[in-house]
């Protein structure tokens, strides 16, 4: 499992599988998923809808739609989820400290000075 | 030019090793190198207009930023390609800049106009995936070592832009309806276009050498399947048609290969078979999007430019 234990601390058993979940998703060119890069600020699920609070890398991030749409489908494949919501937040802003250290390593063999 | 003899060539090649100078080079091999990343800058280079004029159709502001970033990006892998030959000799200029548009030495397919948001979201699902196919293989075997060092990070980029293909392929054929029907229509046209993009069959191209020069490790028609394996199961799972099916290890088409195209109405006529000759020739003249195109981006160079 590699995402951050910063925010999966104190999550219960189906926040966990919904994290895992979102860790399956890739950054379209950079080889680390989306937890390890540190675009997922939390979630909390209530009854069937998951809310996710996210950022992005940059506000003229050419793949904001296609991210959120992965995003959905992904965590709707999970049993018991039948609502997506997605906040997409600005503050605080993403700097390459919100890399966990797994995702940090993948960018690194991949030739990124991080 | 300091060049090799072929007998030192041959052997460094023999041996698995990298072309790293042109010192290393037989003529022979130098112009096949040149000719083979003119190719491949002339590609990207012209897919930037022809999906600029789709773009603009984009149902969104982020989309519509995905379609320029996958711009941004070919033009970049583009200028890879024109910077290695201005390193041997070439005028990045000239090439660009001052070349008769009916010179440029990219695959037809890019002639027919992309007109829509469904069709340039089907050229990245398969055009992109023909770019990958084919840049894959040389950045796998190829031999001349700063071009497979630059190819690196263009393959990481081309995987942005299939991801953009299949996603709204995927979402548009889910959405059913008129949105469905005008997909299918896209690949109906841009799936053949795609199978000839890898050139004549193997049958029919004797000797090659770019396979000898290992400036390629794959056949056309090996290509052509790659292709094939990746792009027909695709299209099957969500749901989309293609005149092609599996049969044993490999797919078969379910046309005549090639057969004739009309550009102007983007129709195939799959009863109507015809030469490699008729092909070569269409291929030849050029299509109709072809001058548009190579002005986009030459007309301003003159205009504008500044001597010191």
């Amino acid at each position: 499992m590699t995402f951050s234990p910063l925010f999966h601390a104190g999550a219960g058993p189906l926040e966990a599988r919904l994290w895992s979940a979102l860790a399956e998703i890739n950054d379209p060119e950079m080889p680390v998923n989306l937890v390890d890069l540190g675009l997922i600020y939390g979630l909390t699920v209530d009854g069937g809808r998951v809310c996710v609070r996210l950022t992005f890398t940059a506000m003229g991030c050419p793949a904001t739609e296609m991210l959120m749409g992965d995003i959905r489908d992904r965590l709707l494949a999970e049993p018991g989820i039948d609502d997506v919501r997605l906040d997409v937040v600005w503050d605080p802003p993403w700097t390459s400290a919100r890399l966990t250290a797994e995702g940090r390593d993948a960018l690194r063999a991949w030739g990124l000075a991080v | 030019m300091e060049t090799a003899n072929s007998g030192a060539l041959e052997a460094l090649l023999k041996r698995g090793e990298l072309v790293e100078s042109t010192s290393e080079m037989t003529p022979d091999y130098l112009r096949e190198l040149k000719h083979t990343l003119l190719v491949s800058g002339d590609t990207e280079l012209i897919s930037a207009p022809a999906y600029y004029l789709a773009a603009r159709k984009a149902p969104s502001v982020n989309a519509f930023m995905t379609g320029i970033a996958i711009i941004q990006d070919e033009l970049a892998h583009a200028h890879i390609a024109y910077h290695i030959l201005e390193e041997l000799g070439e005028s990045q200029e000239a090439l660009i800049f001052k070349r008769d548009p009916k010179a440029f030495r990219y695959p037809y397919a890019f002639d027919v106009p992309l007109e829509s948001w469904t069709e340039l979201v089907v050229a990245n699902a398969m055009y992109d995936q023909a770019g990958f196919c084919l840049l894959g293989d040389i950045h796998e075997h190829g031999s001349y070592g700063p071009w497979k060092r630059g190819l690196v990070k263009v393959m990481a980029e081309e995987n942005f832009h299939l991801r953009n293909g299949r996603n709204w392929c995927k979402r548009i054929s889910q959405a059913g309806g008129e949105a469905r029907e005008e997909l299918q229509r896209a690949v109906d046209w841009m799936f053949p276009l795609t199978v000839e993009w890898f050139g004549l069959p193997d049958n029919l191209k004797q000797h090659s050498t770019q396979l000898d020069y290992r400036l390629k490790g794959l056949t056309n028609d090996q290509l052509r399947q790659q292709w094939l394996a990746t792009v027909v199961p695709f299209m099957e799972s969500i749901g989309i048609q293609v005149p092609a099916h599996k049969e044993g290890e490999g797919y078969v088409l379910d046309y005549p290969f090639p057969c004739t195209f009309d550009a102007d109405e983007k129709r195939w006529d799959f009863k109507d078979p015809c030469s490699w000759d008729a092909v070569l020739k269409r291929w030849r003249a050029r299509g109709p999007r072809n001058a548009e195109m190579v002005a986009l981006f030459q007309e301003s160079f003159a205009k504008f430019q500044v001597r010191a």
